[in-house]
C-alpha cells in the first residue's frame, strides 16, 4: 500500500487547525483515548494522504483513452469547474458534518460510541484537510475565478445553515443521529468517494483510496452501535424503541437521496460523460438505496432475535417473511421493523420535491393533512427547528401556487458569517440566499 | 452453483457472518462479531474478505498485516478467522478466500502468514496444508490459570 503524506503551507494548516479549536473542542479527548480505544492503530495524522490510482488514462467519458489531468487547466473547461465545485462541496461535507457530530456527542451512550464518533470526526477533519490541499496544491483561479485564499476561507466559514447540501444544515436532535447519519449520509460518501477514484483528474482520484479505507469505519461506526440499540430495544429498554429508530431513518433517508443530484438524464449522467465518475446518479442513488434497504433489515432482524432468541435462523426468517406481509407474530407488529420510506417522502429537490408523498407512497392534497403525517414519522425534537418550519412555509407557498417548485428549492435560509472567517466574531445572521442556483454558484454576502 | 465472487468484508456482513458461524458453532453470537468486525474493518478495510455466491455470503475470512507479535517482527499476514457455511463446502471457496487474503497481505508488505489452529480442528488443520502452510518453527504455549 504505496502511501504518501503531504502538510499543507503553513497558513493554511493552522487555519485548519483554528477551524478544529472552534468547531471541534472535543478533539485532544481523541488524543487522550487513542490508545484505550484504537490500541496498535497509527495515531492520528491531520495531513493529506496521496494513494494510488488503478490507471494512468482517463477512464470514462469524452476523453476517455486520453493521460490524466494533472493540473487543473489540463482538463477541459466544463469538466475543471464541475470538479471544483465537487472538491468544494465535498469539502463543505467533511467539516460540516463535525459541526453536527460535535452538538451532540456528550450525549453517547457509552464511552466505546463517543471514542468511534470522535474518530470519525477526526477523520472527517482530515479529509477536509485533503480538500484544501487539493485547492492550494495548485492554481485553479484561471478555472474558478477565485483566489485560493478566498475559496478556503469560504470553506471555513460555513456553520450548519450554510452547508451545499441539506443533510448538512440539519442539526442532531440527540446522539441517535449521530450513529444514524453515519449510516445513512456517509454511505452517500462512500458512494461518491468510489465512484471518483476513477477521476480524469489524477490529484483527485489519488486522494480517495485514503478517504475510503477510513469511511469504512465510518460506516461501521453508525451501524454496529445501531445493531446495539436495536437490541436494547427489543429487551424492553424505555429509553430506545424501534420507533425513535424508524423517525430517525425517515429524516436521513430524504436528504441522503439528494445528496446524489438530479436522477433524469441528461444530469444524471453528466460527470460520467466529463471523465469524473463511473456510474450515473441514478444509478449510484439505486445501489446506495439497496444497501439502506438491507441495513434496515438487518437491524430488524437482530431485532427479531433479540425478542425471540430460541428460535433458528430458519424460523426467523419465516417469522421475518410474515412480518412484511403484515401479521403481527408472537407479539411483535409489522410496524416494529425497520423500513426505508418511499423515496417521494419529504423530499426537497429533484424528484419528488414537495410533491407531498406519505410514508409508504400514498399521496395528499391537503398540505395541513400532510404535515400532520410528517409530524407523525419524524423525530419529535426535529419538528420544532427552523428547518421543518421553512420546508412547511415553502410547501404551503408552493400549493398555493404563489411559489414555483424551482423557486421553493432555492428558497432556502443560510446561515452565513458576515465580515470574517472566524467564529470568535458574533457576526452571523440568518439570511435568504436566493440567488443560489446550483452547487458553488451561491452569491457571497461576506465582503 | 454460480461461482464464488470474493470481496472485501463490509460491515453490513455482520448478518451473514452471524448466520454462518451460528450454523458452525450453534450460537448466535452477534455481539461477539460485531465487535470483531468493527476492529478489522477500522484497521484494513481491504484484507478481510466475504464470498458470496447468488449475492449470499457463504463463507468469510479475518485477518490483518501486522508486526511484533510474539517478536515476530517483520511484517506477517494474520489469519485469524473463518468460516465457511456446511451447504457450500468442497466448492472452492475457502481457497478463493485465503488467495485473495494472501495476495492483499504481500501488496502490503508481508512476505510471511501465519495462523494458528487447535489440535482438534483436523478438518482446518488439513485445509491451511492444503493451501501450502506448514508448521512453523515457533510453539504455542499456555498455562491454565
Amino acid at each position: 500500500m504505496d502511501e504518501q503524506t503531504r502538510e499543507l503551507p503553513q497558513k493554511y494548516h493552522q487555519a485548519v487547525v483554528h477551524w478544529q479549536q472552534h468547531n471541534f473542542p472535543d478533539y485532544p479527548a481523541l488524543v487522550e483515548s487513542w490508545d484505550r480505544f484504537f490500541p496498535k492503530d497509527p495515531p492520528f495524522c491531520l495531513c493529506a494522504r496521496i494513494g494510488q490510482v488503478a490507471s494512468d488514462v482517463v477512464e470514462y467519458g469524452d476523453r476517455k483513452g486520453q493521460p490524466k489531468a494533472t493540473k487543473p487547466t489540463d482538463m477541459d473547461e466544463r469538466a475543471a469547474k464541475e470538479l471544483f465545485n465537487t472538491v468544494k462541496a465535498q469539502a463543505s461535507t467533511e467539516f460540516g458534518s463535525i459541526q453536527q457530530h460535535q452538538g451532540t456527542l456528550a450525549r453517547a451512550y457509552d464511552d466505546q460510541d463517543r471514542a468511534w464518533v470522535l474518530r470519525v470526526m477526526a477523520e472527517e477533519l482530515r479529509h477536509g484537510y485533503q480538500m484544501v490541499h487539493l485547492i492550494t496544491n495548485e492554481d485553479w483561479s484561471a478555472v474558478s475565478g477565485e483566489k485560493a485564499d478566498d475559496t478556503v476561507e469560504h470553506i471555513l466559514s460555513s456553520q450548519t445553515g450554510s452547508h451545499y447540501f441539506a443533510a448538512f444544515n440539519l442539526e442532531f436532535d440527540s446522539f441517535l443521529d449521530n450513529i444514524m447519519f453515519a449510516a445513512f449520509i456517509d454511505r452517500v460518501g462512500k458512494y461518491q468517494l468510489t465512484m471518483q477514484k476513477v477521476s480524469a483528474y489524477r490529484p483527485y482520484a489519488e486522494s480517495m483510496p485514503p478517504m475510503l479505507r477510513e469511511e469504512a469505519f465510518h460506516l461501521a461506526a453508525g451501524v454496529m452501535p445501531l445493531r446495539r440499540w436495536v437490541e436494547r430495544a427489543a429487551k424492553g429498554d424505555p429509553l430506545v424503541t424501534m420507533a425513535a429508530m424508524q423517525k430517525a431513518a425517515n429524516k436521513w433517508f430524504s436528504r441522503g437521496l439528494e445528496m446524489f443530484g438530479f436522477e433524469k438524464e441528461p444530469f444524471s449522467s453528466a460527470q460520467v460523460n466529463l471523465g469524473l465518475k463511473d456510474r450515473t446518479n441514478a444509478d449510484a442513488q439505486q445501489q446506495w438505496i439497496d444497501e439502506c434497504a438491507q441495513m434496515l433489515g438487518d437491524l430488524s432482524r437482530r431485532y427479531v432475535r433479540a425478542r425471540l432468541p430460541g428460535n433458528t435462523p430458519e424460523e426467523i426468517d419465516a417469522i421475518q417473511q410474515r412480518l412484511a406481509a403484515g401479521e403481527t407474530v408472537e407479539g411483535i407488529a409489522p410496524e416494529e421493523m425497520l423500513r426505508l420510506p418511499d423515496r417521494r417522502f419529504f423530499r426537497r429537490s429533484f424528484d419528488g420535491a414537495y410533491e407531498m408523498v406519505g410514508i409508504g407512497g400514498e399521496t395528499f392534497a391537503d398540505v395541513d393533512a400532510y404535515v400532520a403525517h410528517l409530524a407523525g414519522h419524524l423525530p419529535e425534537a426535529y419538528l420544532a427547528s427552523r428547518d421543518m418550519r421553512h420546508y412547511i412555509d415553502n410547501l404551503r407557498k408552493v400549493v398555493a401556487g404563489a411559489m414555483t417548485v424551482k423557486q421553493a428549492v432555492k428558497n432556502t435560509p443560510k446561515l452565513q458569517r458576515l465580515g470574517s472567517t472566524c467564529p470568535c466574531s458574533n457576526s452571523v445572521r440568518w439570511v435568504m440566499d436566493t440567488g443560489a442556483t446550483s452547487v458553488g454558484e451561491e452569491s457571497r454576502l461576506h465582503p | 452453483m454460480a461461482e464464488p465472487r470474493v470481496r472485501p468484508l463490509t460491515e453490513l456482513d455482520v448478518e451473514a457472518v452471524c448466520r454462518i458461524d451460528e450454523r458452525i458453532t450453534g450460537r448466535y453470537r452477534p455481539e461477539v462479531w460485531e465487535q470483531r468486525i468493527a476492529y478489522y474493518i477500522r484497521r484494513d478495510p481491504d484484507s478481510s474478505q466475504v464470498a458470496e455466491v447468488d449475492g449470499r455470503v457463504v463463507g468469510f475470512m479475518l485477518g490483518e498485516v501486522r508486526g511484533g507479535e510474539f517478536g515476530l517482527d517483520e511484517p506477517t499476514g494474520w489469519v485469524e478467522f473463518f468460516g465457511v457455511d456446511p451447504s457450500a463446502r468442497e466448492k472452492g471457496i475457502g481457497r478463493g478466500l485465503i488467495e485473495a487474503l494472501l495476495r492483499h497481505f504481500k501488496e502490503n508488505g508481508a512476505h510471511v502468514a501465519r495462523t494458528m489452529v487447535a489440535a482438534r480442528d483436523k478438518d482446518i488443520a488439513a485445509f491451511v496444508s492444503a493451501m501450502g502452510f506448514t508448521q512453523a518453527p515457533v510453539t504455542a504455549l499456555e498455562k491454565r490459570l
